[in-house]
């Protein structure tokens, strides 16, 4: 008990990371800000893939990895939609994930915010037309946002995020 | 003569004339319905793999629906393949094959042909939304939007029956940011009695999409096949239109090629390495991999301009040159990769708890390999060397060979093994390739001819094979089989008699594309 609150006085202790990116975190510690002052200090995200290909979902994984670990500006990713502020959703909407993502949207408490990602979930992308494929999200549900990219790296994918949080706000 | 013409000749007891040689690498028979299945049976006997099987409507001069039969034999460079008539039905050879099962439900949902005599005759990629008698890939189906049903009967799965015996539905929508499948299990207690997986949500029409299409167009379409083997499905691809159309592809470009797949694999890889210490709740012994991913991500970024290298293979050759200081950079960091990548190998490894839920974890037995047509590391890892590297060399691998690990137990600490000495031994292929880089131009003008072509490629997952054939120019049928459609019937068998918390790392440890499964 002693030490534990003995450390709250001390130094921090951990090693600096080589790899520290001043673009990407400026940009994290505004959305940590928007995020405290909006959504109570956190900010929860549940993903669904529609019909990606799979592209999209490292580059998510990746911001919870070592170089960007977005959990330090509030951001988690949660394993339910009944836990989510927002759902991003990857790739077309195929015909057969259709039913499954107005289910995951249905779970999720208002207010919900729904972000497109990628090429293909903002418009079709290269599936337009296609028999198997509904075409990008907004066919399916609202859509608030869409980040495009053939997948969006990491940093853009943060900056969406904060253009979406800093128009929620307003 | 070609060996596998003059084995197989006597075995069939067909004369070795009516075979034919067209490029290196098949080896192709057209066959009568009355001596099929006779050929089907010494091919379960000689050990055959099936490799994949397809339909093909109006090919060349024939009318209506021809089967291909792709086979291949450890042992034998060439694939074999047998071609056949399929009249609207054709005999099943699931039970010689099962690996086939998939295939012709694949084949009866694209083209509507029935499989007399097999075990499963449920829809496969098209779930129940799809009209009944609706075949996608026929040629009077020309694409556009399919009139939905909305009361389709649900899904039926396997049942198991007995006392105690219950079902845990998993999915699509999974808890993690991964992909969507859906996996039905029976279970008694905690045990693991039965598991069906169910595939296909992601299915977006790859292979119409292709067709009708410009060869150079189809290249973002084989790339979607799944995004962590962007490179291999490009260059699958553009090995079989290269093939039909006798295109060479310049030294450099060839060379360039192996740079872009090899640090695909390692990307990929490492993805797997991380994920399996993840999943035995050892975040600090995942970041070592985590770290070196994105560097490699990164490399991709500064080499090709793409961190999952789209576009960096093309028809004819490589879609982007690499400076020599970049090279050299490149060259250097790798030097230092290989003791970083140990060191965190051996971290995980030596820890106690780790190794207690890697062991004995998961098993596919060695059995399995050829019935299920499984291949890449998964196959390594149950004591059988499968790798399209070394089965069918392509490009530069006929010089620079991949030097492979085979364990035998088959366990989740086997495919962890198996998938780290594959990255070790991708440092290596890459440093010799980089020493030895050619100069010249980096791809070749590419003339298209008509013609059919295969193409296969190792991924990071295994062998992935594509199948195109051009028509007037266009494409007018592009088969896609990656590893993935087949090793996903090996997680099946891995879970039995394990506990359900284990069914999340035995995934990992395959770690298997949805995307390149659906298709």
């Amino acid at each position: 008990m002693a030490s534990a609150i003995l450390n709250l006085f001390k130094p921090v202790v951990t090693e600096p990371t080589p790899w520290r990116d001043a673009e990407f975190d400026g940009i994290g510690i505004k959305l940590k800000k928007r995020i405290d002052a909006v959504f109570g200090r956190s900010l929860a995200i549940r993903e669904v893939d529609t019909g990606s290909d799979n592209s999209p979902e490292i580059e998510l994984v990746n911001l919870t990895a070592p170089h960007y670990d977005i959990e330090r500006f509030g951001i988690t990713f949660v394993a339910s939609p009944r836990h989510a502020d927002v759902l991003i959703v990857t790739g077309p909407v195929t015909v057969n994930m259709a039913q499954a993502l107005k289910k995951t949207y249905d779970a999720t408490p208002a207010p919900k915010l729904v972000i497109a990602l990628g090429d293909d979930a903002c418009d079709g992308g290269i599936f337009k037309g296609s028999y198997a494929v509904l075409g990008g999200v907004d066919q399916v549900l609202p859509v608030d946002m869409k980040i495009p990219g053939n997948p969006p790296s990491p940093k853009r994918i943060l900056a969406g995020l904060l253009e979406l949080v800093e128009r929620i706000g307003k | 003569m070609n060996e596998l013409v003059s084995r197989m000749s006597g075995v069939f007891k067909v004369p070795s004339s009516r075979f034919q040689v067209k490029y290196p690498g098949k080896v192709h028979l057209k066959v009568s319905g009355p001596e099929f299945s006779g050929i089907i049976s010494d091919l379960a006997r000689q050990d055959f793999l099936i490799a994949d099987l397809f339909a093909v409507e109006n090919y060349r001069d024939d009318t209506g629906l021809t089967l291909f039969y792709v086979f291949e034999k450890k042992g034998y460079k060439e694939f074999l393949v047998i071609q056949r008539k399929a009249e609207g039905k054709a005999p099943s050879i699931a039970r010689e094959f099962p690996a086939a099962c998939w295939l012709e439900r694949g084949v009866a949902d694209g083209f509507g042909v029935e499989f007399d005599g097999s075990y499963d005759i449920r829809r496969l990629f098209l779930h129940e939304p799809y009209p009944d008698g609706f075949h996608p890939l026929r040629k009077s189906f020309h694409g556009g939007p399919v009139r939905l049903r909305k009361d389709a009967p649900d899904y039926q799965f396997k049942e198991v029956k007995g006392e105690g015996v219950y079902q845990i539905p998993v999915g699509p929508v999974h808890a993690g940011i991964i992909e969507p499948g859906h996996f039905r299990f029976s279970v008694i207690g905690e045990n693991i009695f039965n598991l069906e997986v169910r595939m296909f949500w992601k299915h977006r029409g790859l292979e119409k999409l292709s067709e009708g299409r410009d060869l150079i167009d189809v290249l973002p379409v084989a790339e979607a096949v799944s995004g962590d083997e962007t490179v291999a499905n490009a260059w699958a691809y553009c090995l079989a239109v290269e093939r039909l159309s006798g295109i060479e592809v310049p030294r450099r470009g060839d060379s360039l090629r192996v740079l872009y797949a090899e640090l695909e694999r390692i990307y990929s890889l490492l993805g797997d390495l991380a994920g399996m210490v993840t999943d035995v709740a050892y975040p600090a012994g995942a970041s070592p991999f985590f770290i070196l991913r994105e560097e490699v991500l990164r490399w991709n970024e500064r080499l090709a301009g793409s961190r999952f290298l789209r576009g960096a293979v093309t028809v004819g050759g490589a879609g982007h040159d690499v400076a020599a200081p970049d090279l050299r950079a490149l060259s250097v960091y790798l030097e230092a990769f290989g003791p970083r990548l140990r060191d965190a190998v051996s971290r995980v490894l030596s820890f106690p708890s780790v190794r207690d839920r890697f062991e004995s974890t998961g098993l596919v037995r060695k059995s399995l390999v050829r019935s299920l047509s499984l291949s890449g590391p998964i196959a390594r890892a149950s004591g059988v060397l499968s790798d399209a590297r070394v089965d069918h060399p392509y490009g530069l691998y006929q010089k620079i060979p991949p030097a492979l690990k085979v364990l035998e137990s088959g366990d989740v600490y086997s495919r962890f093994y198996v998938k780290a000495s594959t990255v070790e031994d991708s440092i290596r292929i890459l440093l010799k390739v980089i020493k030895d880089m050619p100069s010249g131009s980096i791809r070749s003008t590419a003339r298209i001819k008509d013609g059919s072509a295969i193409g296969v490629v190792e991924s990071c997952r295994g062998q992935s094979i594509h199948w195109v054939y051009v028509k007037d120019g266009e494409i007018g049928r592009h088969r896609i089989r990656t590893a993935s459609f087949f090793n996903w019937r090996a997680i099946e068998h891995a879970v039995l008699g394990n506990i359900v918390p284990d069914f999340p790392l035995i995934n990992k440890s395959m770690n298997l594309s949805y995307a390149g499964t659906d298709l």
